[in-house]
């Protein structure tokens, strides 16, 4: 189980990276904007602190 | 900081699960709240639930009144809201997830941290589909920024205001599930599926 989870938040640390990046890549210069550009971001973002969490629960004492 | 119980259960802060909860709900409230104030730094829409909270309480509906009050006004209202959505789930909603979802059963960081997540994404639902088109929408249409249905219009943005009010609900329930972490005072693998009532409280 312990293995499993960590391994599930490196992936989804790597996938939101990976959105992330893309994001920012599509997201045009101030004060255009794109909506694709931002909702990689968004989820992107999503994906890498629920991958942190993942990390903190996993790291804590049980 | 770490408390324990006359049941058996062990927090994280706080001794009992009600000002556990409390605290939880606190310190993700204000978390994911400065957090939303942050997003446009990162090209997200910005969310400012105090203001937005202002604008039902003593803002738009009434006049215009000064942005500055209807910010501390709806900031009392939103940090009371999350703390209060904080002590339901450590009275409520966490044990009730630990007897009916099996996998959520052991009282573990994990399981905790999992359930924080699938409480702040219920809330991301009721906001998305319920508070902002139903109470927020109608305040704003007259000025031009219409919600749309399930946020998929807000301020001049499309769906990425939906997308950045998932991540302003999953930072709030991960900041939840990982404050609010009752555990087994004598370690093991101790379940809600055991807990007795007064366990539970």
């Amino acid at each position: 189980m312990a293995a499993r989870t960590i391994l599930a938040a490196a992936g989804l640390l790597g996938l939101g990276l990976i959105l992330l990046i893309a994001g920012a890549i599509v997201e045009p210069a101030a004060p255009a904007i794109s909506q694709t550009g931002e909702s990689l971001i968004a989820v992107g973002l999503t994906f890498i602190a629920i991958a942190v969490g993942f990390f903190f629960a996993w790291a804590a004492p049980s | 900081m770490e408390g324990e119980d006359s049941s058996g259960v062990k927090y994280l802060v706080g001794k009992t699960a009600g000002k556990s909860g409390v605290i939880a709900g606190l310190v993700a409230t204000h978390i994911a709240t400065i957090f939303g104030l942050w997003f446009y730094g990162a090209r997200l829409p910005k969310f400012d639930f105090p203001s937005l909270n202002g604008y039902i309480y003593v803002g738009l509906p009434f006049g215009f009144t000064h942005p500055d009050v209807a910010f501390v006004v709806g900031g009392v209202f939103h940090y009371v809201d999350g703390i209060l959505f904080g002590l339901i789930f450590a009275l409520v909603v966490s044990p009730m997830m630990g007897r009916v979802i099996k996998p959520l059963a052991p009282m573990t960081p994990t399981t905790n941290y999992i359930k924080g997540l699938i409480w702040g994404w219920t809330l991301w639902i009721i906001s998305s589909a319920l508070w902002m088109p139903l109470l927020i929408g109608p305040i704003l249409a007259p000025y031009g920024a219409p919600v749309g249905v399930f946020l998929t219009s807000f301020d001049g943005y499309g769906v990425q205001a939906l997308l950045a009010n998932l991540l302003w609900h999953t930072i709030w329930g991960a900041n939840l599930g990982l404050i609010f972490s009752p555990r087994p005072a004598s370690g093991g693998a101790r379940s809600w599926m055991r807990a007795t009532a007064a366990e539970m409280r």
